[in-house]
């Protein structure tokens, strides 16, 4: 080959080339997008939009991506990001880590109270998380961002948010009516059929072990190492996390635990962990709080049914 | 035009100057990954200290390791190497120190505005709008001074190192201005996905028109120097400098294969990642080739130790970097630690070995000493190279964790712990790196200043 490189033919071949390449792989997909907003999107408000600027100013894009994929329907994924979710976003968050959770469907998933305690240290409410703590940046700015998260999801967020919205003051009120009415309030929500089923388990050591480290890594937070509800989230939480120590003789069942961490409590800070555990650790989970702290525990009881063959 | 007086030695004052930015920014650079490891271990040791804050910290961690220690590194052989193959000296030497000053005033503004969470918040284009202006003032003044001191040279024939390196200069100097937005000063961001789309152009081209060119043009100089040889082959140069400039450039997409970007502008670039295979092979057989059977050379000069090594990096990059386009791989491998082990195979196993080396090799030939220490040479070799091969399996290991427990239906929070062992591991290994960093300063700065006589 002899291609002669002078000066001209490296530095104008570079720019040339360089500029074909920007017109067709940087300005063509610009100028031919035909963006519509999806049917979830709405535009921010005033104080979603401050909030985003904190979310941009403190790097949370860097652990946490706002888009999910098609490949995302194993961790619970309801809806596929699309193009039209981001046609007000500039810049684009779309991130390039998970270390913590996708947020793109962030938006009342969770209620706002929870979203304090977890900024003010992430592991009040979740105790494996490595987010660093952000109470540094003080409540005005905590509230703020906690409006932006509330917001990711747009339409299914605000929808999310209602119903959020309805159940806090259902739940404060039943809390405030005293710990006869909120456990009845609360058991009145379990359909009729799981509120009747004990739990199918036998009480194993083994199965008290297991129920024990589920319990370390998600519920200790608000409930606390001794269950009463005084884990280091109580303060920011209302209404507080649950004393389970008053559960005792009030009706409670292996079932009715067992649908509470399955769905959550919408309203209360009780989040669902259908997502984060699957059926055995959930018994387990309910069964360690069943022996431990309520001081009863119907595990094994019938109906049971026949006993499975592990059944020692 | 005048020729320089070939009787009077230049100062080199631009190549030790960037020399020296470059050892200190690489220490300050892996001191904050070096945190951020740590952070990720025991989030609330340091919690609560706004500047020191994962999400700040770690844009600083990637813009130091790319703009305070690989660019320069490398800057500062190219601005020898240059003037050396041209049988010139470098135009305007006060231009340089010039540049020199400019570079570290943003780097070091670039560290204020970080921790202060003054940022566009886009990976890797992060800096505010003021400094994107000084970065492309001073790409845009460096490259006069190289344009220049070709226009003055005294040997007719341009060596595949300067076309690399000159190329290299320009090109930065407009993707840095395109990927920035820089027309925009507010937010230095257009809206929505066409976002993504220029935002990974840029940090894709940060990679491949910046760091690679710079590198391969170095490793182009110190290979058939080292080894006494001529190059393998000129037609290899060729088409491994034009592949390059085609193929690398136009491929950024594929860090959106997984988004809603366009059909086919991801088949364009999954298409040509493939092709990547063809420069990168190109440029190594032709170093190879011409340091077969002479591998004792590169062995005995550490310079071209870290370049050599740094070449063998290129390739596990680099056939690394294609399969990774392929949308079955990226479901196991995209979001997670794999893309951070590649991204430091790329920036300090290829470029900043290569940038080391060439430091190495041209501080004899610029001061007329030997190395103040070949000794602790050596031992930042191996550190680096062992903390980052060790990276390399970790971050590896731990991205393929993170991508099976997701596949199969375990939540970011459930993978957690699971990484929990392989993050101590990090933190343990980065000391390593940062050790290095620290003994390259030291050993860098007393070859520059010590005097003749002295011994370690």
């Amino acid at each position: 080959m002899n291609l002669k490189m002078t000066p001209a033919v490296i530095v104008l071949g570079g720019i040339f080339i360089l500029a074909v390449i920007v017109f067709t792989v940087v300005y063509w997909p610009w100028a031919t997008k035909v963006e519509q907003p999806s049917a979830i999107f709405r535009v921010r408000t005033a104080e979603e939009a401050e909030g985003r600027k904190i979310y941009i100013a403190n790097g949370c894009t860097y652990c946490h991506t706002q888009s999910v994929r098609l490949v995302d329907w194993g961790l619970g994924a309801e809806r596929i990001a699309q193009a039209g979710d981001y046609v007000a976003d500039r810049p684009i968050l779309l991130g390039s880590e998970r270390t913590g959770p996708d947020l793109s469907q962030a938006g009342g998933e969770r209620p706002d109270d929870w979203h304090i305690a977890h900024f003010i240290n992430p592991r009040y409410t979740r105790p494996n998380s490595i987010m660093p703590p952000w109470k540094f940046l003080g409540m005005d700015k905590i509230n703020t961002l906690t409006r932006y998260i509330q917001g990711l999801g747009f339409k299914m967020a605000d929808q999310r948010m209602e119903r959020q919205t309805f159940w806090k003051a259902e739940s404060i009120k039943a809390y405030e009516a005293g710990p006869n009415e909120n456990v009845e309030w609360l058991h009145s929500h379990i359909p009729e059929g799981w509120r009747n089923v004990p739990n199918p388990y036998p009480t194993t050591e083994a199965g008290l072990a297991r129920g024990h480290k589920i319990y370390q890594d998600f519920c200790l937070g608000c409930h606390g190492p001794v269950g009463d509800g005084m884990g280091p989230a109580q303060p920011w939480i209302y209404p507080p996390p649950l004393n389970f120590t008053i559960l005792k003789d009030r009706g409670v069942t292996g079932g009715i635990l067992y649908y509470q961490i399955m769905n959550g409590i919408t309203g209360t800070a009780m989040p669902y962990f259908k997502r984060d555990l699957e059926s055995q650790k959930i018994w387990e989970v309910g069964d360690y709080v069943a022996v431990y702290f309520i001081g009863e525990s119907d595990a094994n009881k019938e109906p049971k049914g026949i006993d499975a063959s592990w059944e020692p | 035009m005048s020729t320089p007086d070939q009787n009077v030695k230049p100062s080199y004052a631009t190549a030790k100057g960037f020399c020296l930015t470059a050892a200190f920014w690489m220490v300050v650079a892996t001191l904050y990954g070096f945190i951020g490891a740590i952070e990720f271990v025991a989030p609330d040791l340091l919690g609560n200290i706004a500047w020191l804050v994962f999400g700040r910290i770690r844009a600083v961690h990637t813009n130091l390791a790319i703009f305070g220690f690989v660019t320069p590194a490398l800057l500062s052989t190219g601005h020898f190497i240059v003037p050396h193959l041209l049988r010139t000296h470098l135009f305007s030497e006060r231009l340089g120190v010039l540049t020199v000053i400019l570079w570290n005033i943003f780097t070091a503004a670039i560290v204020i505005t970080l921790s202060m969470g003054m940022t566009q918040g886009r990976e890797y284009a992060e800096a505010i709008w003021p400094i994107d202006i000084m970065v492309a003032i001073v790409f845009a003044l460096m490259f006069v001074n190289m344009i220049m001191t070709i226009r003055r040279r005294q040997e007719p024939i341009l060596y595949v190192s300067v076309w690399y390196i000159t190329a290299a200069v320009i090109l930065s100097l407009i993707v840095y201005a395109i990927g920035n937005v820089i027309w925009v000063p507010g937010t230095g961001a257009l809206t929505g996905m066409p976002d993504a789309v220029i935002l990974w152009f840029y940090g894709h081209n940060v990679l491949g028109l910046l760091l690679t060119p710079l590198a391969v043009g170095i490793a182009y100089y110190v290979i058939p120097s080292a080894t006494r040889s001529p190059l393998y082959s000129h037609t290899l140069s060729l088409v491994g400098f034009w592949s390059l400039l085609v193929l690398y450039s136009h491929i950024g997409t594929h860090h959106l294969i997984q988004v809603p970007a366009p059909t086919w502008l991801k088949v364009v670039a999954i298409t040509g990642s493939i092709g990547m295979i063809i420069p990168v092979m190109v440029v190594l057989i032709n170093l190879w080739f011409t340091a077969k059977g002479k591998l004792g050379l590169i062995h005995e000069n550490i310079g071209a130790k870290f370049v050599f090594a740094g070449s063998v990096i290129y390739l596990f990059v680099c056939i690394q970097g294609p399969l990774q386009s392929l949308p079955q791989v990226q479901r196991l491998t995209h979001f997670n630690n794999w893309v951070v082990a590649h991204a430091h195979m790329g920036v300090l196993g290829f470029s900043g070995m290569i940038g080391l080396g060439g430091i190495y090799f041209m501080l004899p030939k610029i001061t007329g000493k030997p190395i103040f220490s070949r000794t602790l040479a050596d031992f930042q070799y191996w550190l680096v190279l062992l903390g980052m091969a060790g990276f390399m399996v970790v971050l590896t290991m731990a991205g393929l964790v993170q991508g099976h427990g997701w596949a199969n239906g375990e939540t970011v929070y459930r993978m957690l712990p699971q990484l929990h062992h392989y993050n101590i591991v990090r933190a343990g290994l980065g000391m390593l790196i940062v050790t290095g960093a620290i003994i390259g300063l030291y050993n860098i700065t007393r070859t520059i200043f010590y005097k003749p006589g002295e011994t370690a």
